[in-house]
């Protein structure tokens, strides 16, 4: 099986582009990923994360219309590719596998404190 | 609409469109500008602006930022770098006269540069090597004549000087005196050296001049008077080639002049005094040696008597211009004062102070230790040298210019294909660079090839290794590409600027403008033959006028020698000799013609009873009465000397003087008819006589400088004695001169020359550097000649289609042959208008070192360009017969 490495901050970006669809470029995907995760992007993070998923094959983009607001300048729509849409799948199953992979007992504790009302020891938490 | 459109700020924009690579640039400009409207609107323009500024400087990270560019073009650049030679390689073996012509024009060009950058450099590293060779002065004296003239300037001081001056301003912080005290012989145990130059000098001259010691100190040096220090040569001399296994220092060896004997200790071992020194000594002794046997009133003379070698050297604030005016203000005053006549000495002498560096090439004072050299041969040989490496250039860019048709269509295809004009010019420069890379170790073998000649005809000892001298290679590298760039950039220039369209369409007609550059070209070549032409003209004429001219006495098979040392009289000797068939005749003088007159006396002329002072320079020569026959000088009134007119001058008593005359002396005296002059009193010296005659004149000293008024006197005191020969066994006559001499001296060489010889000594300094100048201006018009004939050849090629047509047309060879040679015919009169006064202007000044010289006749100035002209018609003819052969159908056929 082929390896998909995503990061965090990449995953975030190329499910908004999914989201987004025909719509996805630079400003739409800022302000969808501000809004919905209320954490504010950065121009520079953003188009590392686009253009280094673009290379990985990710994602593909090409450019559109100009508009006056944008100071006649195109606007370039990002696409999820194949491959992009492969490795989300891979990375929803892989935490998939995880979460199911977490046993009952580990539940069982948590329940236990928060019924009490008591602090957990530190030292005790892994316990 | 928004009717004031917001902005986002225009120098963040730039920066970011500085830095951001390009493919990214559009769309995100483009999203942070729609975004900064928003914000604009939302949280007003003030935080929209700074938000806008904050995210451009977070996208100034690298992977954002363009490639630098050099990374960028320095792999475009070898890729096609890597072309460009492949290409001019191809070109270099396709066409391979052309290349030839190049290759041997640039690497003679640059051989002969070299050569000659060699010689310069070394000329002018002389005494740079001490340490403190700027703060370094020769103590020089003048003197004048009593009408204020300069008569001498001696290279020597007096023995006080050096002290004195020393004592007297404090800005001299050291000073010596080199003395030549009498060469004497040397022993050391079995063995003895004969005439050893031993040097006698103070013990500042280590501090003044750096001495490499190899064996004892500074401070070791001169312990007490019976020193000597030796150099490396000196001691194997004595030693043997072991003698740093051997321990020399603290070795006795003796030094001994006549019946006079020392023994000196060995005190320190210097190196060999390098070749870029003015002076080279043996040995060094301490002068206070000498000045023990001279005595305290002689070692503080401070008038006459130059013969100490004075340094001095000073602290380096010392202002001498003004510490020459202090010294010859008061110096006189204070150790001479008046002299018996009554006249201030002052005006009699003055010191220059000479700096060391300037020895070597601009000193020719009287009696310079060693042969100088002078600035005007630098200066000569510079520009000879930079005119043939110019025209070595001048030569590729002609001839690479004048092959453009044949690259027309590889530059329209390049261009076509998107290459930049710079491209082009970096195109054509690479290949005058391959050019001059291939010239390059050719060069290098002519110049090893040549330097032994060169080193021994100009006795130097110059060396050329580029392996081992850092500083030989890396000129050698700044000249390649020096001279590539300088030989590649008219024709890159040119090349790029071909017009496309005609390029392709394989049009071979320039526009006319274009030829002026390279008509330039051309001038500049034939301003450069004729110019040297006319310099070897003048120099060899010259030469040929020295030769020939009568110095108005005999020179043919004449021989003279210095007298044997010892006791005997001068009769014997005489008489001896003339035993000898072969030998006609022997006369005896204290100097011989083609020397120099240096002995002067000052004279009184008596006008009745009265004496006048003469205003002019009087120089003595001493003579027997068989001097004038010997050298077939003529007496003109009056006689010659007879036995009992000995005039012995002697400082302190007045003697009766018989004196004779030349011609010279007689005008000056303000006689016209020598016959009136005989029989008046003239004063000479601690001497008063009559003039007994009047002698022709002739040139005793060389015909750089006119002949001076002369006296001649006759005394037993002589120190060479002349012999002239019969043609017959020259060899048998000379072993019977060595013969001869060896019975009075037995231990000296008599060392005889042959006055011609002597004669041809005088102008070997003209000779060595019109043979010089000779050899690289005919390099040079060589050099010239080749690229002519490529470019003519390159000429007719273009005009093959003319040709043929005119052929058609019933043109001859010969009219062909008219029209093409035209246009260089009037290049040549340009290049005669321009060259000729320039290098008149030149040499007219080099004739101005001659009192006695050449005319410039009207042959000197036609002969470079019948010269010139002959060349070009020559070359001209090969090619348009090599062109006319051809059948016009083939040069027609194809359009």
């Amino acid at each position: 099986m082929k390896e998909y490495q995503l990061g965090e901050f990449e995953e975030i970006v190329l499910l908004t582009v999914a989201i987004l669809h025909e719509e996805a470029y630079g400003v739409s995907i800022k302000e969808d990923i501000e809004e919905r995760l209320k954490r504010s992007v950065s121009v520079s993070a953003l188009q590392t994360a686009l253009r280094r998923m673009e290379k990985k094959d990710y994602l593909k983009s090409e450019l559109g219309e100009a508009t006056a607001i944008r100071g006649g300048k195109r606007k370039r729509y990002f696409k999820v590719t194949k491959t992009g849409k492969a490795a989300l799948d891979y990375a929803k199953e892989t935490r998939q596998k995880l979460w199911s992979a977490i046993p009952d007992v580990s539940y069982e504790y948590v329940k236990a404190w928060i019924s009490s009302g008591r602090l957990p020891h530190p030292g005790l938490q892994n316990s | 609409m928004d009717k004031q459109r917001k902005t986002p700020p225009s120098w963040s924009t730039k920066f970011l469109a500085w830095f951001l690579k390009e493919d990214y640039y559009e769309d995100v400009q483009g999203d942070l500008e729609e975004e900064f409207n928003q914000k604009a609107q939302g949280i007003g323009l003030l935080r929209a602006k700074r938000w806008y500024t904050l995210q451009i400087l977070r996208l100034f990270k690298p992977d954002k930022v363009k490639k630098i560019e050099a990374q960028n073009s320095i792999e475009k650049e070898t890729t096609m770098f890597k072309n460009y030679f492949k290409i001019g390689l191809r070109n270099l073996w396709k066409y391979k006269s052309s290349t030839v012509i190049n290759v041997i024009g640039l690497s003679t060009g640059i051989a002969a540069f070299v050569l000659i950058a060699l010689f310069v450099k070394d000329e002018l590293s002389y005494d740079r090597h001490h340490e403190h060779a700027e703060n370094i002065y020769r103590v020089t004296v003048k003197n004048y004549t009593t009408d204020g003239d300069i008569s001498r300037q001696w290279a020597f001081a007096s023995a006080g000087h050096a002290k004195l001056l020393k004592e007297d301003y404090a800005e001299i912080t050291h000073s010596t005196r080199f003395y030549p005290w009498a060469f004497p012989d040397l022993e050391y145990q079995e063995q003895t050296f004969r005439g050893e130059p031993v040097i006698f000098c103070d013990p500042d001259a280590f501090e003044i001049f750096d001495f490499k010691f190899l064996a004892g100190s500074e401070e070791s040096a001169f312990p007490d008077i019976y020193s000597l220090v030796l150099t490396r040569a000196s001691a194997i001399k004595i030693f043997g080639n072991d003698w740093e296994e051997k321990n020399i220092i603290g070795e006795t060896v003796s030094l001994s002049r006549d019946d006079n004997e020392a023994p000196f200790k060995v005190t320190a071992v210097i190196e060999d005094m390098p070749d870029q020194q003015h002076f080279h000594f043996d040995y060094l002794a301490p002068i206070r040696f000498v000045e023990m046997i001279m005595g305290e009133d002689a070692a503080n003379n401070v008038g006459g008597n130059y013969n100490w070698m004075t340094f001095i050297r000073t602290n380096p604030e010392a202002d001498i211009p003004k510490l020459t005016e202090a010294a010859n203000d008061e110096f006189w005053d204070k150790y001479i004062g008046n002299f018996d006549s009554g006249s201030a000495a002052r005006d009699f002498y003055d010191f220059e102070f000479q700096p060391l560096l300037d020895i070597h090439l601009k000193s020719n004072l009287e009696g310079e230790y060693e042969t100088n050299g002078s600035i005007e041969q630098v200066y000569i040989f510079s520009v000879v040298g930079i005119l043939l490496l110019l025209v070595a250039c001048v030569n590729y860019m002609n001839i690479a210019t004048s092959h453009y048709s044949r690259r027309m269509k590889e530059v329209g295809v390049r261009k076509v294909i998107g290459a930049f004009k710079s491209s082009l010019i970096k195109q054509f420069l690479s290949e005058s660079l391959l050019v001059v890379i291939v010239s390059l170790p050719l060069a290098v073998l002519l110049i090893l090839w040549a330097l032994p000649y060169l080193n021994e005809f100009m006795e130097k000892q110059l060396s050329f290794n580029p392996l081992v001298q850092t500083d030989i290679f890396m000129g050698l590298i700044l000249l390649m590409v020096l001279v590539g760039g300088l030989a590649g950039l008219y024709p890159a220039v040119f090349l790029s600027k071909i017009n496309l369209v005609q390029a392709l369409k394989g049009e071979q007609s320039m526009n006319s403008s274009k030829w002026n550059f390279r008509s330039f070209l051309v001038t500049f070549q034939y301003i450069v033959t004729i110019g040297l032409l006319f310099a070897i003209g003048v120099i060899e004429s010259q030469m040929n006028f020295i030769q020939n001219s009568d110095p108005g006495f005999d020179r043919d098979y004449m021989v003279t020698l210095r007298l044997p040392r010892g006791d005997y009289s001068n009769e014997t000797f005489r008489s001896e000799l003339l035993k000898n068939p072969q030998i006609e005749k022997a006369a005896f003088s204290s100097r011989i013609p083609t020397g120099r007159l240096a002995d002067n006396w000052g004279s009184r002329f008596y006008k009745g009873d009265s004496a006048i002072a003469t205003s002019f320079r009087l120089p003595v020569v001493t003579v027997d009465k068989y001097f004038l026959d010997t050298y077939g000088i003529d007496i003109l009134a009056g006689e010659n000397f007879r036995d009992g007119m000995e005039t012995d001058l002697v400082q302190d008593t007045m003697v009766t003087g018989y004196y004779i005359i030349n011609l010279e002396a007689c005008k000056a005296l303000g006689f016209e008819d020598p016959a009136e002059i005989v029989g008046q009193k003239l004063g000479y010296g601690p001497s008063e006589g009559r003039i007994i005659g009047v002698m022709d004149d002739f040139h005793f000293e060389s015909l750089h400088s006119p002949i001076v008024p002369t006296l001649f006197l006759t005394r037993d005191r002589y120190r060479r004695i002349s012999l002239k020969i019969g043609a017959e066994d020259i060899r048998g006559t000379l072993d019977y001169i060595e013969n001869i001499f060896a019975q009075f001296d037995p231990e000296s060489d008599p060392n005889y020359r042959f006055v011609d010889d002597l004669f041809n000594d005088q102008y070997q300094k003209e000779e060595r550097l019109g043979t010089m100048i000779k050899v690289f201006a005919v390099i040079a018009i060589l050099i010239g000649c080749l690229g002519l004939i490529g470019m003519v050849g390159f000429i007719i090629e273009t005009k093959l289609k003319e040709i043929g047509v005119r052929k058609v047309l019933g043109a001859s060879t010969q009219n062909i042959w008219m029209i093409i040679s035209n246009r260089f015919l009037i290049l040549i009169a340009i290049a005669f208008i321009i060259g000729l006064p320039v290098a008149y202007w030149f040499m007219s000044d080099w004739l101005q070192g001659f009192v006695y010289r050449t005319n410039i006749s009207f042959m000197l100035i036609a002969m470079p360009v019948v010269v010139a002209t002959l060349l070009t018609l020559a070359a001209i003819a090969y090619q348009t017969l090599k062109a006319t052969r051809v059948n016009p159908v083939e040069c027609l056929k194809d359009e």
